[in-house]
């Protein structure tokens, strides 16, 4: 049903004329797809929707207001802060509000404290320049600079750089959210005070609700502000350098370094990890799949297939990079032990360092994900695994035996085991796997594949990152916990007991699967009659 | 409960053009388009402080802020609209016109990828016009005026020479021919002249058009590609039969359509013209470097250089084509695509180097990622508070680095930026690349 | 009903007791809250049991008060409404310790004795709190937030995935532990997120009130090869301070700490001639000593040190001049080999611990803060111990500095005998001022405890609110240690 005039106006006086907007090429400019992340996907195309009505709200009090507005008059509402997320963030249901934060975009930073404060519409990049202007840095997720540090934070929040960083829920502090039902919430400090630089909360931590393992699309509760973590970096600039497309950060040699070692084998690639964990140096340690270093060198995506059609199976097999950041926190000195330390281990091992562009092209202040649709004009993260880096090294293979069999559609890699990497030191490792397509071909195989790693991830035991709402709910839920769903469930049904915050998920999956008949044969579990239509 | 949605998959193997005439050319780049918003924020290697308020480099998106207004969302407008799922209103044609085409989506969004989001947004233009729907009232004054009097403004065609200082007289041939273009001609004047004194000091002779006319870059820019064409084939012609070499103007919009968009209107190369095409900080840096134009005078000023969108990203040369798209998306032939990477960034800061006092001091916002004046195009026309709006805002990027004097490179930026600071009171000086030369160059 | 005899069928009537004499045990501890008695002790051996004796109980509505050690500070585990203290002891096994992902997996009631030394076996530590009494669960101090002396690392929170019953009685696990089949999964139990929200962070801080948390896998980190614990005497806490904001970020040392004399005599005071070594120490110690291990890791150790010592020189050459930081306190002979037993051991448990040793017992007042407010709250104490007759020069103090110093915890200690009521009294009343002029003032509070509860909860009143929101999910009875935070 349309948004009554009645309630247009009456969120029009919360934010003003300018800032709300139910014309139709307005709401379609919101559209999710057809390309995207997880676009050109069954997914998208079942389950997404234009919104009815666009708002932009300027302050948590604003977001308040609208969000209670829409529950008192069952308006379903789906928040929204740059929208580069996919689907999964963009209405599920007909005439819904969608809250557009972009105008949220208050930022400070304290520099001695090592933290911002942040509204949901900052993204990453201009946080990282400020960051790096005052000695400090964070971790730009991979889903690229262009992210909502917020938004996130609260689904993701990793990369490389995770080796000594750790992982994102831990850097929350103070934080605003408005709950399902237009309540706010002050977690952190904010609790009890108005200064945002402590994270835990006065008893249990009510950060439980904000993402579990990747987030919960804004289900639970809209975050509109956040302090968060930064981390001390070294103090010589970064300065940028080129001119598009080849812009970098040229690196200050002597206290920040990429350097690429070739290893003999897999083994040796493994080893490397656990052994530079251990010794505790490094900013950043990745193995890099092939197909990185040909879209990195690739002039256009011709030029991209014409050097992959060169590789197969041994070239992508025999292909084994560690990649190091090193970075002098301390000083140059300190730079200069972590260094030898890496080379006493590559000897141990059989390493070699190759030549290494002094610049940084991604990672630090880039990360620069948005040239994976180069190749295929689709993409998407099927599978992602943080946990350890045992897991991590074995999860590939698993992984990619499955995928042959979804080979094409899917972009051939050769079999290629996915980018693999330490976290924390070594005491957790992540695993994932980017699938490419053009949506052009049987997209049916892609939704297809996408639950298949599910199963596959239950089978095995792996910790995949893709359950809570990104896979059905009533498939893994029984397998994690177990019954992780029904706890979930409750949380949702005390918190938004309407339903109005971004229905339907959680269950969104749970839904594509009952609606798309080409998902239908892969439906080998229980769920309940009254599931959302 | 979701309505479902038409399938709308690109049909593959299709043949495909570069070809603005025909929207569906582009459908295929409209329906990859990610949202990342590299159409709108700068280049995240370049990107300045979250406290500068300098992030974006996209002027509508800036003013109006729905996503309908950046790149990413014209792209899904657009798809609608080529699907025949979406139909035109009020708000579309602003989404529109409301746009300097200023390139900076079509350079972002090309560092990674390989969509035309500009060829996009020119064939929107168009189709509105096939349409029936555009372009806007403004537009048609202005068009109206070009077709009837040859100039933007309406005035006697007669009086288009009658900016020639004296002492300065064009040859009747000359293997130069200088285009004026109609704003230097009629209202910024001081830019001609400061040209044609430039031509004098270092020795260069050099004609004008034996009667020129507007370049038609509004006409085409709105989307009116008949009447375009039309206007380019003659000026073209006209260029030809003087034997001329090459063609220098001091405009940067004029220097697009002579370079890019003529050669795009008649489906040829930018070396099939026959001449080449040279914007006057092109001539002016190789007459310097080579000695035969000397900066003797100072210029003591804190000065900052704001790249015109048409010198800069918009301006490598044009190769028409046409192939097909298969597996993968993949084109062949292989294209050479137009990432703006080889636009004449260097030459005016080369020259402001050479200018003994000067001391340049570069934008937030620079070269590729320069943020537009809001004028060009049509825009200043149909939307002067859009114009004003940004003018205003890339004035707090030159009054944030402490500028003294802004030097641009287009008679609309520097109308824009000299209205604004008027109204302002700012104590900023604007002043053509040419007027900055001509100071030097005297005494 | 004989609640006796159900919980005998879960556990064995052995391990069942409600002989008067071994519930006066649990019905006080270290704290002055007032004693409360259970009815029944219970003593599971696995999470099995604990589920049986937990879904009875909510069946029934009988509280349970979960307990995983013998040693109490906070008044916690002191039942405020009587019913089951769920006494997980028994429950002491290290299943793994897992060398390549440098992680142990422990039940609730392995103690920092038995951890420390099991680990050392293997090379490996724990990252520790100051003085962990060494019959404490070391898992309970984890999910209590206790403050580790280590900062170093910017990943912070060793708790990685764990096994947890709910009210209800359901076990669940949680992180990676929740995966198919686990342990014998291919997840090792290392990410405590998720599945699908966070629950871990609904036990933490929880006092019992959330569940029972019955194993952990823990990160654990290799025994450094070499390592130089570091004095500087200091008068001013601030030059400390600053001292800290500028080498913590640069990434140095391992332990680092600043201890008052008084803490810093409790705790080093030699054990058998305690009363008189302590009024020296406490005498003759400077006002404040920070203390910095630096270490040297697994790979060139030497190298890390000298690096670190380096980098150390130059700024306190530079920038810090009246910094005396050296491997010795001057006068004070002994103190290094001493100090670093302190550090890397947990308190023995034949010596009595130091905060009892002072007076008997001890009030800590503990909150978060920025390090450069901590001279200003220490100001405050001061101001209002004195309002209260308590001697400024008996106050216990302890800063410790939290990762890069963007945060310091802020401990003030109230030694006091217990066996005095007035006194008593005294310290009661002085810790409700304190504590609620202190937060008035932005001093953070995130582990209420006792009469800390309703001050907080009442500045946190819509947090609070939520939180009720949350427990009526887990708990609709109200079972799990009622009477505590703002249950």
């Amino acid at each position: 049903m349309a948004i009554s005039k009645d309630i247009l106006n009456v969120l029009e006086s919360i934010v003003g004329p300018r800032y709300i907007s139910a014309d139709p090429v307005i709401c379609e400019s919101y559209r999710s797809g057809p390309g995207g992340y997880e676009n050109g996907t069954g997914y998208e195309r079942v389950m997404t929707t234009i919104p009815g009505c666009v708002i932009m709200p300027r302050t948590t009090e604003e977001v308040q207001k609208i969000v209670k507005v829409c529950y008192r008059n069952n308006v379903p509402y789906v928040p929204y802060s740059t929208g580069f997320y996919g689907p999964r963030s963009h209405p599920h249901v007909e005439d819904a509000l969608l809250i557009d934060m972009k105008r949220m975009n208050d930022f400070s930073i304290d520099d001695k404290h090592f933290f911002i404060d942040v509204q949901s519409g900052v993204i990453y990049s201009p946080i990282q320049q400020e960051c790096l202007e005052h000695g400090a840095y964070v971790v730009i997720g991979g889903g690229g600079a262009q992210a909502s540090a917020i938004a996130n934070l609260l689904g993701d929040g990793w990369s490389p750089l995770s080796h000594r960083i750790g992982m994102p829920h831990r850097r929350i502090l103070g934080t605003e959210v408005v709950l399902p039902d237009g309540e706010l919430l002050k977690t952190g400090s904010l609790a009890t005070g108005d200064d945002p630089f402590w994270g835990e909360c006065p008893g249990p931590d009510l950060r439980g609700i904000l993402r579990g393992y990747t987030g919960v699309r804004g289900c639970l509760g809209i975050v509109t502000r956040m302090a968060i973590k930064t981390l001390p970096f070294q103090p010589e600039p970064l300065v940028p350098k080129g001119i598009t497309p080849n812009t970098a950060l040229a690196l200050p040699e002597k206290r920040v370094k990429w350097i690429n070692y070739v290893v003999p084998n897999k083994e040796a690639q493994e080893k490397a990890m656990f052994e530079i964990a251990k010794a505790e140096v490094g900013g950043a340690v990745t193995k890099v799949p092939l197909f990185w270093r040909a879209i990195a060198k690739a002039e256009d995506k011709e030029h991209f297939w014409e050097m992959w059609n060169k590789e197969n199976e041994q070239t992508v097999h025999n292909f084994f990079i560690v990649r190091v950041l090193l970075i002098g926190f301390t000083s140059e000195e300190q730079m200069e032990y972590d260094e030898r330390v890496l080379g006493d281990i590559m000897k141990e091992l059989g390493g070699e360092a190759r030549a290494t562009k002094p610049s940084d092209e991604s990672w630090i202040k880039n990360a620069d994900s948005a040239g994976m649709w180069i190749m295929c004009g689709d993409y998407m993260s099927v599978d992602y695994v943080s946990e350890s880096l045992s897991q991590a090294v074995k999860h590939g293979s698993t992984y990619a035996q499955l995928k042959k069999k979804y080979t094409p559609p899917l972009m051939p890699d050769y079999g290629d085991p996915g980018w693999f990497q330490s976290f924390e030191c070594g005491h957790q490792g992540y695993s994932e796997f980017l699938v490419y397509w053009d949506h052009d071909d049987d997209t049916n195989k892609v939704d297809q594949f996408y639950l298949d790693s599910s199963k596959m991830n239950i089978e095995h035991g792996y910790y995949t990152a893709l359950i809570g709402p990104h896979q059905p709910m009533y498939l893994t839920g029984p397998k994690y916990g177990p019954n992780y769903h029904i706890y979930m469930l409750k949380i949702k049904d005390e918190f938004d007991p309407k339903w109005m915050s971004h229905p339907p998920v959680p269950l969104a999956h749970d839904v594509f699967v009952e609606r798309a008949p080409w998902m239908h044969n892969m439906k080998d579990w229980e769920s309940p009659d009254d599931l959302p239509k | 409960m979701a309505k479902k949605l038409k399938v709308r998959y690109y049909r593959p193997k299709a043949d495909v053009a570069l070809d603005i005439n025909d929207i569906q050319n582009f459908v295929y780049d409209m329906s990859r388009c990610i949202k990342c918003k590299g159409c709108m924020w700068v280049d995240h290697t370049y990107m300045p402080g979250a406290t500068t308020g300098f992030l974006t480099k996209c002027p509508s998106a800036n003013m109006y802020e729905y996503d309908a207004y950046n790149g990413a969302g014209k792209m899904r407008i657009a798809h609608a609209m080529a699907e025949g799922v979406l139909d035109w209103n009020e708000k579309a044609l602003e989404i529109v016109y409301a746009c300097t085409l200023c390139g900076a989506c079509d350079t972002g969004c090309k560092r990674n990828l390989d969509l035309e989001v500009e060829l996009t947004l020119e064939a929107m233009r168009v189709k509105a016009v096939k349409d029936g729907v555009g372009p806007m009232p403004a537009h048609k004054k202005v068009v109206e005026n070009i077709l009837k009097k040859n100039n933007c403004f309406g005035a006697p065609h007669k009086s288009r020479n009658e900016w020639l200082p004296k002492g300065i007289t064009p040859a009747k041939k000359a293997d130069v021919v200088y285009y004026v273009g109609c704003n230097a001609a009629y209202v910024n004047k001081e830019i001609a002249q400061s040209t044609v004194k430039i031509f004098k000091a270092a020795g260069t002779e050099f004609m004008l058009l034996p009667d020129e006319k507007c370049c038609g870059n509004i006409v085409f820019s709105v989307g009116m590609i008949d009447e375009a064409t039309a206007i380019a084939k003659k000026n073209v012609a006209e260029m030809r039969k003087t034997g001329a070499k090459t063609l220098i103007t001091a405009c940067a919009e004029g220097y697009r359509m002579w370079k890019v968009d003529y050669p795009k209107l008649l489906n040829i190369s930018t070396e099939e013209l026959g001449f080449k095409v040279l914007h006057i900080t092109e001539y002016a840096d190789e007459m310097i470097k080579s000695g035969k134009l000397k900066m003797k005078k100072d210029f003591d000023s804190r000065v900052v250089y704001h790249d015109a969108c048409s010198l800069s990203r918009l301006s490598e040369p044009w190769t028409p084509w046409k192939g097909k798209r298969g597996w993968m998306g993949c084109v062949e032939p292989r294209l050479k695509r137009r990432r703006g990477t080889n636009g004449v960034y260097a030459q005016p800061r080369d020259i402001l180097k050479a200018i003994p006092g000067v001391n340049l001091v570069e934008l937030p916002r620079t070269r590729e990622n320069a943020y537009c004046c809001g004028a060009g195009r049509g825009a200043r026309e149909a939307f002067p508070e859009f114009a004003e709006f940004n003018a205003n805002h890339r004035l707090d990027e030159i009054k944030a680095v402490g500028a003294e004097t802004l030097v641009t490179a287009c008679p609309m930026c520097k109308s824009n930026f000299s209205k604004a600071v008027k109204e302002n009171g700012d104590d900023v000086q604007v002043m053509d690349i040419t007027e900055v030369i001509c100071a030097s160059i005297k005494g | 009903m004989d609640v006796k005899a159900k919980l005998s069928k879960v556990v064995g009537s052995k391990n069942v007791s409600d002989d008067p004499a071994q519930l006066t045990a649990y019905s006080s501890d270290f704290s002055y809250m007032p004693s409360g008695m259970p009815n029944f002790i219970v003593k599971p051996a696995d999470s099995e049991e604990v589920s049986g004796v937990i879904k009875f109980c909510s069946e029934n509505s009988i509280p349970v008060v979960p307990v995983s050690s013998k040693v109490h500070f906070y008044g916690a585990t002191i039942p405020k409404q009587g019913g089951v203290i769920l006494d997980l002891s028994r429950m002491d096994k290290i299943f793994e310790i897992d060398v390549d992902n440098r992680r142990v997996r422990f039940e609730a009631g392995v103690t920092w004795e038995k951890m420390t030394k099991e680990l050392a076996k293997k090379g490996f530590r724990a990252i520790m709190p100051l003085t962990p009494p060494a019959e404490r669960s070391v898992l309970t101090d984890f999910l209590e937030r206790e403050e580790p002396t280590n900062q170093v690392y910017d990943y912070g929170e060793p708790l990685q995935g764990m096994e947890i019953v709910w009210p209800t009685g359901e076990i669940f696990r949680i992180g990676s532990a929740s995966a198919n089949g686990y342990p014998n999964s291919m997840s090792k139990g290392t990410n405590p997120m998720g599945p699908g929200l966070d629950f871990f962070r609904f036990f933490q801080c929880a006092q019992g009130t959330m569940g029972v948390v019955t194993w952990t896998n823990l990160k654990i980190e290799t025994i450094p090869r070499m390592d130089k614990v570091l004095f500087a005497p200091l008068e001013d806490l601030d030059y400390g301070i600053n001292f800290l904001y500028r080498i913590l970020p640069r990434r140095i040392g391992q332990e680092v700490l600043l201890l008052n004399n008084t803490d810093l005599a409790a705790i080093v005071a030699d054990k058998d001639n305690w009363d008189e070594d302590f009024e020296r120490l406490q005498a003759t110690l400077p006002p404040w000593t920070l203390i910095l291990v630096v270490s040297g890791l697994v790979l060139r150790p030497e190298e890390k040190i000298a690096y670190e010592e380096n980098f150390l020189k130059h700024v306190i050459d530079h920038e810090f001049p009246n910094l005396q930081l050296g491997e010795n306190l001057p006068g004070f002979p002994g103190l290094r080999k001493k100090m670093f037993s302190v550090l890397r051991n947990p308190w023995p448990a034949d010596i009595p611990f130091w905060k009892n040793n002072v007076r008997g017992a001890c009030q800590s007042l503990f909150f978060h803060t920025r390090p450069e407010l901590a001279s200003s709250f220490t100001a405050t104490v001061e101001e209002i111990a004195a309002q209260y007759g308590y001697p400024i020069a008996e106050i216990g103090m302890y800063m410790q500095p939290i990762e890069h110093n963007r945060a310091m915890r802020a401990e003030f200690n109230f030694f006091y005998d217990p066996s005095d009521p007035e006194e008593t009294a005294m310290i009661n009343a002085l810790y409700v001022e304190l504590a609620k002029k202190l937060l008035a003032d932005g001093a953070v509070f995130t582990r209420p405890y006792g009469d800390l509860a309703p001050i907080v909860y009442e500045k946190a009143a819509g947090y609070a609110a939520a939180l009720k929101r949350l427990k009526k999910v887990f708990d609709p009875n109200n079972i799990m240690n009622p009477g505590n935070l703002c249950f």
